[in-house]
């Protein structure tokens, strides 16, 4: 039962996500600005640090290829860069202490640079147009202040269960 | 593999919209005088003006039977479908996914509109759910034929969003024409994929385009693109033109209705 606790949880947050874009009023501040919930990513983020690369890795490429497949359609985006925000979190995290305001932090910081992976990579396909700086306005910062909210419910909860798988797979 | 996700989605999302259902309730009470006293004001008008629709109808059809006319480039037929998800990635992919799929007869390209007026078309399917893309995306292989209701009629595409006013660009209109505010836009079906006469939007604006040949409508949509819960899928009623289906079959990717 343990075993499919983490998969399962990543596999609601993924819905959730979906279900967050249709059910939140996006007409709050008149619709000028465009919250991103980017819970999943988070979560995988978690799991590098207090559970293992290896499956945070894994799970990025599950979920950025069924992101791919059923919110954008174009299979690559997430496909690549999900693992990738992963490692560079893991590399930041090398570097510094693992204390838990750390972790939260630098994940937004991650989450930051995913964005911003995306935008470019949108921006070099030609499903946008759009200049940096009102990306930045309409996009980064709102979702940032999103997710700055999600870290601050969801990090000692997350950090816990991810624990708790670390410690079934030393057991194994 | 969709149909899996379509699958878990619609599970979710209707004990969620069920809870969603009762807080809106409870907030739509708090309106109820209020509206009240407006929708009372508008039910007069419309006694007249359903009069008027009827024997407009009446009259239409009469005509349509001398002429031996048969079927109207706006015949459709609706199809209902619930949103069951949207794309987080808003804003570079302004999608939503809908519980009716190929198997109810959903095809690629299909006009969706709510009750409201056009909010875009199918972009893919799978058997159980399909994908719809909004006319508020970036997208600029997003267009749409469209038909201006002026003194005389005006044909262009709607290709474009501006995000900061959130209205739509018309272009490709007559330079020497006379475009007033607030006239209405809707779908041509001359794209032969959409029906026609599905309303899209009012004039708000118009500037001459870059090179000064063409004029650029601003068009308001008369639909709302955030809160979307239940759309229409509509078929068209009127054959597809063959060069359009083979065009469609050819080039599978690139799905323009123009």
């Amino acid at each position: 039962m343990k075993r499919f606790l983490v998969p399962l949880l990543l596999a609601f947050l993924f819905v959730f996500e979906g279900l967050f874009a249709q059910l939140f009023p996006a007409d709050i501040f008149n619709g000028d600005y465009i919250f991103v919930p980017r819970i999943l990513i988070i979560a995988i983020f978690f799991l590098t640090i207090y559970g293992s690369l290896k499956h945070g890795i894994i799970y990025g490429f599950v979920f950025g290829l069924l992101f791919d497949m059923v919110y954008t359609e174009i299979i690559g985006i997430y496909f690549f860069l999900f693992p990738l925000s992963a490692f560079l979190f893991w590399k930041i995290m090398k570097l510094i202490q693992t204390n838990i305001v750390l972790v939260s932090l630098v994940s937004l910081i991650c989450v930051a640079f995913l964005e911003a992976a995306v935008y470019v990579m949108n921006l070099l396909i030609h499903i946008t147009s759009m200049d940096f700086s009102s990306f930045a306005e309409i996009r980064l910062v709102p979702t940032l202040v999103l997710n700055l909210i999600f870290v601050i419910f969801a990090a000692f909860p997350l950090k816990r269960q991810f624990e708790k798988f670390a410690d079934a797979l030393r057991n194994d | 593999m969709k149909d899996t996700t379509g699958w878990v989605q619609s599970l979710v999302a209707t004990p969620t919209q069920y809870v969603v259902g009762i807080f809106e309730n409870l907030k739509d009470l708090q309106n109820t005088y209020e509206e009240n006293k407006e929708l009372k004001k508008h039910l007069e008008d419309m006694a007249r003006l359903e009069a008027e629709v009827y024997s407009l109808e009446q009259e239409n059809a009469e005509l349509t039977e001398i002429l031996k006319i048969e079927g109207s480039i706006g015949d459709y037929d609706p199809m209902q479908a619930t949103v069951i998800s949207r794309s987080p990635d808003r804003l570079w992919h302004e999608v939503i996914i809908v519980n009716k799929g190929s198997s109810h007869g959903v095809e690629k390209n299909m006009a969706v509109m709510t009750a409201r007026g056009l909010i875009g078309k199918v972009k893919s399917t799978t058997p159980f759910t399909s994908t719809i893309q909004l006319l508020s995306a970036l997208d600029p292989t997003n267009r749409i034929s469209a038909a201006l209701q002026g003194d005389k009629k005006l044909f262009g595409t709607i290709e474009g969003y501006d995000k900061e006013n959130e209205w739509l660009l018309l272009k490709g209109l007559p330079v020497e024409a006379k475009i007033k505010k607030d006239e209405m836009v809707v779908t041509s079906g001359l794209g032969g994929v959409f029906p026609g006469d599905v309303p899209i939007g009012k004039v708000m604006e118009v500037v001459p385009d870059q090179f000064g040949l063409n004029q650029t409508a601003y068009i308001k949509p008369e639909a709302d693109f955030y809160n979307i819960s239940h759309v229409m899928i509509l078929t068209r009623g009127m054959t597809i033109p063959k060069a359009v289906e083979e065009n469609k079959e050819a080039q599978e990717s690139e799905g323009d209705d123009l």
